[in-house]
């Protein structure tokens, strides 16, 4: 797996380079005016970010209340239960709430379980695995669809969720599985 | 979906404040309009005309506990000063002060730096002069909390999307440079067998294939900074597609769905920062739910699309929209 690694770190390390540096001078090969269509592409940049603030103060605002209403303790209080029969670790259910929410928040959640069990914890290996394989469902639809101006969003939401949930469950199985009870 | 979920949030914020806040004023938690006995020491002597001294606050851990209902314990002794007017004297705890539960609550509601409340009468007696502080009544602090994270977070999108720019303007500009060369053209033309499949909806040969890949492929390299713009891009191109343009197409919504599933090989930064080298470990299974939850991503969002529900919304599937010269239609 090591250098599986290594060479994926030092790839992704050299592609961004190549890019900046590569296709200005493809054009130029090409004979494009590069300079020119540089400007002319970059203009949109302004644009795109403002067209998806209404969208993202939109999204961020009510995931913001609601964080701070304290509505997260009382799910997990009367979810806990229900969790047990399943063999889900309760612990896990603040993360798999806040996940698909909010990125920054979730790695405060995971900065909270290394503090409380440990980063050799099994706990916090499902957390981190939950971390790097979902993505904040809510941002992105908010980012992307905002950038085209889109509102009806039709299953872009439960499609998004399905998954989410999907990868949280896979996420508590596989490390349990892989890496031993506890 | 997206209307129920957005209200569900605001209702259920709401909602759990002020139960929460009910609780509390059940429970008398903050203890409004009660006075907490305390003493004080003046280092620099007592004087009654001073306007303002430097005092050192001593609270009782017992009294406390027992005075607030909590377990929580203060320091034994905080700096502070008492400043005197005609209106009575004030205690001022130092700014930013190591409180205990419920204090730092109260000091959090005021929005101040410095808890503060009402000195009560003093037993000038001794070196440690007896008294008791009354702090400002704290009044409904849930809501208080959601309407600030309301404004806050407001503000944290606009940061966000301001600074989005610049890798924005970036990478359009050169993708403007790439397009103007064909390699665009090019890549469709070489990945769009792969995509075909799961986007049916885009012409052969268009140039969303090329911005398809692009961004997944940033997203597998975990190179965050770049996989938005892209992604944003391909958005871009496939709206271009889109008959009725405030509604997303089956091909935007399979394309959104394969991104929150976040197919990546490399461990995001964010993660690393937090737990550190353990990440090494968790590299296997990231990347076989990752993977996992990509096919369920594309699954689902195949099924769905198929839904009668979806089926009707498709901007494809609808007559054309109505134009405005259409008004002589019968």
């Amino acid at each position: 797996m090591t250098w599986f690694r290594y060479f994926i770190d030092y790839f992704s390390i050299l592609v961004l380079p190549l890019m900046i540096v590569g296709l200005p001078v493809y054009g130029l090969i090409r004979g494009v005016k590069v300079y020119e269509e540089f400007v002319e592409g970059a203009k949109e940049g302004f644009r795109v970010a403002v067209m998806i603030i209404p969208y993202l103060v939109a999204i961020l605002f009510a995931i913001g209340m609601f964080r701070a209403s304290g509505a997260m303790d009382f799910l997990v209080e009367t979810l806990e239960p229900l969790l047990g029969i399943v063999g889900f670790p309760p612990e896990m259910l603040p993360m798999a709430i806040i996940r698909p929410l909010t990125g920054s928040g979730s790695a405060a959640v995971v900065a909270d379980m290394v503090a409380a069990f440990g980063a050799d914890s099994i706990l916090v290996k499902m957390a981190g695995v939950m971390f790097g394989s979902t993505e904040t469902t809510f941002y992105i639809i908010a980012v992307y669809f905002g950038a085209v101006n889109v509102k009806k969003t039709r299953h872009a939401v439960p499609a998004g969720l399905t998954a989410d949930i999907f990868a949280m469950i896979f996420a508590v199985y596989l490390v349990q599985w892989l890496f031993g009870g506890a | 979906m997206l209307n129920y979920i957005w209200a569900g949030l605001i209702v259920a914020a709401l909602a759990f404040a002020i139960v929460s806040d009910l609780r509390d004023g059940a429970s008398d938690r903050f203890r409004n309009h009660a006075a907490l006995p305390i003493a004080l020491e003046y280092p620099e002597g007592y004087r009654e005309e001073a306007r303002r001294v430097p005092v050192h606050i001593r609270i009782d851990a017992e009294t406390y506990q027992s005075f607030y209902g909590v377990d929580a314990a203060p320091d034994s002794v905080y700096a502070g000063h008492v400043l005197r007017t005609q209106a009575g004297a004030r205690l001022f705890f130092a700014e930013r002060a190591a409180l205990p539960d419920p204090l730092l609550r109260i000091r959090d509601f005021s929005g101040g730096d410095a808890l503060e409340g009402t000195l009560g009468p003093e037993n000038a007696a001794d070196a440690l002069v007896a008294t008791s502080v009354r702090f400002d009544p704290v009044r409904f602090p849930h809501l208080q909390d959601i309407t600030r994270a309301a404004f806050d977070f407001a503000d944290t999108a606009v940061e966000i999307a301001i600074g989005l720019v610049g890798v924005l303007a970036l990478f359009l500009g050169l993708l403007k440079i790439a397009e103007a060369g064909g390699l665009i053209r090019q890549m469709a033309r070489l990945v769009e067998p792969l995509l075909r499949p799961l986007f049916p909806g885009v012409p052969k040969g268009h140039p969303a294939f090329a911005m398809i890949v692009l961004n997944l492929s940033a997203n597998v390299l975990g190179l965050g900074n770049a996989a938005t713009p892209l992604g944003i891009k391909a958005m871009e191109e496939l709206q271009t597609l889109n008959p009725v343009k405030d509604t997303a197409t089956n091909p935007m919504v399979m394309l959104l769905a394969m991104n929150t599933a976040s197919v990546q090989l490399v461990p995001p930064a964010l993660l690393v920062a937090v737990i550190g080298l353990q990440v090494n470990e968790l590299i296997f299974p990231i990347i076989a739910v990752t993977g996992a939850s990509l096919a369920v991503a594309t699954g689902t969002a195949w099924l769905l699309e198929r839904a009668p529900l979806w089926k009707r919304s498709d901007p494809n599937a609808r007559p054309a929209e109505p134009t405005a010269s259409g008004e002589d239609a019968p």
